[in-house]
């Protein structure tokens, strides 16, 4: 289990753990990000926010929060 | 007579659906827009009349979800419960299906009178999304139809089978199944709430769902309730038995659920052809706008073109206002003069109230070309790619890439900057945005670069007042960095954000948009702008018998007064003073009290004497360091005013007024003075 920012472009990650608080974590499900979904990442440059694909929309998440989001890649 | 609407509609969707587009369409340029009463976040509302019917519209808040967190969250629920509308018109992005019924089934859940409308279906994919919104409609029990918000007919449509189905449309019949655990758990809270109420089954069901949640207008409907305290106390063992077999909280659980039914929805419809242009396209675009080493520069380039383009598409506008009311003056003046008015009506006339208005309007074009640009970049989709750029360095100064949106509407107007922090999640994000939004150049601020750059660097004026929006933005940074070390101390508020596919904005929705910008300027140049250049004309009028704006009249003493203040910065003279004291109600008023101090209302003349007469009280090192003055200083009463209702104190815009004087001085202190020591004059 490795934390998103540790992914590569193009690599689909099942989320396993989301370690921050409630009110993240709801917003994040909301946008189909939770325990469970499955994401792919679509820009991870060494620094700033990464790119991730959830459904069909791009979403952009900070660095920080996405070092708080687990997955195993499939 | 005014006829009350027959009928209510109510918008809603996730953001990047199209919403907007089907709300302008509806109602064109009929809105009107205010505030949720008791509520900081904006109310669109607008009406139309379709086969004879008066049918009012209201745009709900883009929001990916109706679980409410917060009070500005709880506005769709309240309005759905509260305002019974007759239909809640959901938005779909049909590319997008599986997220976008996420809120569908929490608008069942809630009751809703639904119809879906599956916008954003791409050319080929039509025939395909038709048979899919049959599919949905069976399924989920509820009218879809498939539009284009940007065409009228298909509105047509829309509001046709409203009128057709308005009675049909209740609730859906869907049950949706949680599962044994959770229903077990709804069952508890339910026997609860009904031992203690009468409620409807249809009530009982939604408020056990959203306590279990966590709702924030749930828990504040029943906190008053005797057996409060009883009830939260169940709810919670709920929760954690709940949290106990899934070893997830309940937002996870739910989550899982409904996009557990979701999937299964999916199922039944049938699949696009996934190969699509356009979202290669977004692809190619975002592979180059994104690119960490090309996305900053891009990002600059295209700023400084808009300055650019903005300056020299709207100077032939500019003249011709100018020149019209160069014109209306010279015929008030010959004309009243013939009709044996006093002097000095005719001055307050001519003088006061058309060269003030005048000195207003003439700035339209600038304010509503500025405003096109950034209504293109923020309908196209790249604004959220800024975000997205500037997240990094935003970082740096404790703020996240979503505050750098708020940042940059403040260069049109710091009031719906301002009002713009609302999409920040916490208090702290948005008290910092808050506090160096001023910072950012707003457009009332361009007619005193326009007129000092023309008169003193008019070879260079594009890139003199570029120089000017780039030490706003560095002042703001050093702000953020100096009041994130002292005042607020806590982390930003978590960066998402969604990055929508491009597309070509309509220009209905742009049209609309300017309007509404412009028309602020206008209507607040019409009655703020008119009384100040009034009272400023009395100041330079009186006592009666003074030469006009001399010295000896009441501006001339005041500005005399305080002008020591800015001697050190190279504006010494009293006008300057004078200028700036009004600036501090408007900044559109700066230009007007120059020109009316220095008497160069009257006709023909307008603008050239206007710069002779600045050229004998300013050098072009001291017209810069003037500019960098009002730059920085005091932002406008409407700026504070707005903190004052955004902060909900007084000490903010107090703290403003402070701060801003301070960082003012100094800075335009150190251009002059520096300026001097280096060999500028």
């Amino acid at each position: 289990m490795k934390n998103l920012t540790e992914f590569n472009k193009g690599d689909t990650i099942k989320i396993r753990c989301i370690s921050c608080g409630q009110n993240f974590r709801r917003r994040l499900s909301e946008l189909g990000l939770f325990d469970g979904a499955e994401i792919e990442v679509i820009k991870n440059d060494k620094w700033g926010p990464i790119i991730v694909k959830i459904f069909e929309s791009k979403i952009a998440l900070g660095r920080g929060e996405a070092q708080k989001i687990y997955g195993n890649k499939i | 007579m005014e006829t009350k609407s027959e009928y209510t509609i109510g918008l809603t969707g996730n953001p990047n659906v199209g919403k907007s587009t089907l709300f302008n369409t509806l109602t064109g340029a009929r809105q009107h827009v205010g505030n949720w009463p008791g509520k900081t976040v904006e109310k669109k509302e607008g009406e139309l009349i379709f086969k004879e019917k008066k049918i009012r519209i209201v745009d709900l808040p883009g929001a990916y979800s109706l679980t409410a967190y917060t009070e500005e969250e709880t506005v769709t629920s309240d309005f759905i419960l509260n305002e019974h509308p007759d239909v809640i018109i959901q938005v779909i992005d049909a590319q997008n299906l599986a997220r976008n019924l996420y809120m569908t089934i929490q608008l069942i859940e809630l009751g809703a009178p639904l119809i879906i409308a599956l916008n954003m279906v791409r050319k080929s994919q039509i025939k395909i999304a038709s048979i899919n919104a049959k599919i949905l409609s069976q399924l989920l029990d509820i009218p879809v139809i498939v539009i284009d918000a940007r065409e009228k007919k298909s509105t047509d449509n829309l509001l046709g089978m409203f009128l057709v189905k308005k009675r049909k449309i209740n609730d859906s019949m869907l049950k949706l199944a949680y599962g044994t655990e959770v229903d077990e758990e709804l069952n508890q809270i339910k026997k609860f709430i009904s031992s203690k109420e009468d409620l409807s089954r249809k009530e009982l069901n939604w408020i056990s769902l959203k306590l279990l949640e966590g709702d924030y207008r749930t828990e504040q409907m029943i906190i008053k309730k005797p057996y409060y305290f009883e009830l939260k106390q169940a709810v919670e063992t709920n929760k954690n038995h709940l949290k106990k077999i899934y070893n997830q909280d309940i937002n996870t659980i739910m989550a899982n659920i409904r996009y557990g039914f979701i999937k299964g929805l999916q199922k039944e419809l049938v699949v696009e052809d996934s190969s699509s242009k356009t979202i290669d396209l977004t692809e190619k675009i975002d592979n180059i706008v994104m690119n960490r080493f090309l996305g900053i520069p891009l990002f600059l380039i295209i700023i400084l073109f808009i300055f650019q383009a903005t300056f020299k598409l709207s100077k032939p506008m500019m003249d011709w206002i100018k020149n019209c009311f160069g014109s209306l003056g010279g015929y008030l003046t010959s004309s009243l003069m013939n009709l044996g008015v006093s002097k000095w009506t005719i001055s307050l006339i001519v003088d006061g109230i058309i060269g003030g208005v005048g000195g207003v309007l003439v700035f339209v074009p600038i304010i509503g070309i500025l405003f096109l640009f950034i209504v293109l970049l923020e309908d196209s989709g790249y604004m959220a790619r800024v975000a997205y750029i500037m997240d990094k360095l935003m970082h740096k100064i404790g703020l996240h890439g979503k505050a750098f949106i708020p940042l940059i509407l403040g260069f049109g107007c710091n009031v719906p900057g301002i009002m713009a922090t609302r999409t920040l999640e916490t208090k702290k994000d948005r008290l910092l945005t808050i506090l160096i939004n001023p910072f950012m150049s707003c457009g009332a601020r361009l007619p005193v670069y326009v007129l000092f750059t023309g008169a003193f660097f008019s070879a260079y004026q594009g890139w003199i007042i570029f120089s000017l929006y780039i030490l706003g933005i560095t002042i703001a940074i050093l702000l953020g960095l100096i009041f994130k070390k002292f005042l607020i101390k806590e982390l930003s508020s978590p960066f998402v954000i969604e990055l929508p596919p491009y597309h070509i904005p309509s220009l209905n929705g742009i049209l609309i948009h300017i309007w509404e910008r412009v028309w602020l300027f206008i209507s607040r140049a019409g009655t703020l702008i008119l009384a100040f250049s009034i009272i400023v004309w009395v100041l330079a009028s009186f006592p009666l018998g003074v030469e006009y704006g001399s010295r000896a009249s009441i501006a001339g003493l005041i500005g005399q007064k305080i002008s020591y203040v800015f001697k050190p910065l190279g504006f010494g003279n009293w006008q300057s003073s004078v200028a700036l004291m009004f600036g501090f109600f408007a900044k559109e008023v700066i230009v007007g009290t120059f020109g009316t101090l220095y008497g160069v209302a009257d006709a023909n003349t307008t603008n050239n004497s206007l710069i002779t007469s600045l050229g004998k009280d300013f050098t072009p090192l001291s017209a810069y360091s003037f500019m960098v003055f009002v730059l920085l200083y005091i932002p406008c009463m409407a700026v504070l005013a707005v903190v004052k209702r955004e902060t909900n104190s007084w000490k903010w815009p107090l703290f403003m007024i402070f701060y801003t004087s301070i960082v003012a001085w100094l800075v335009a202190f150190i251009v002059f003075q520096g300026g001097r020591l280096i060999g500028f004059i």
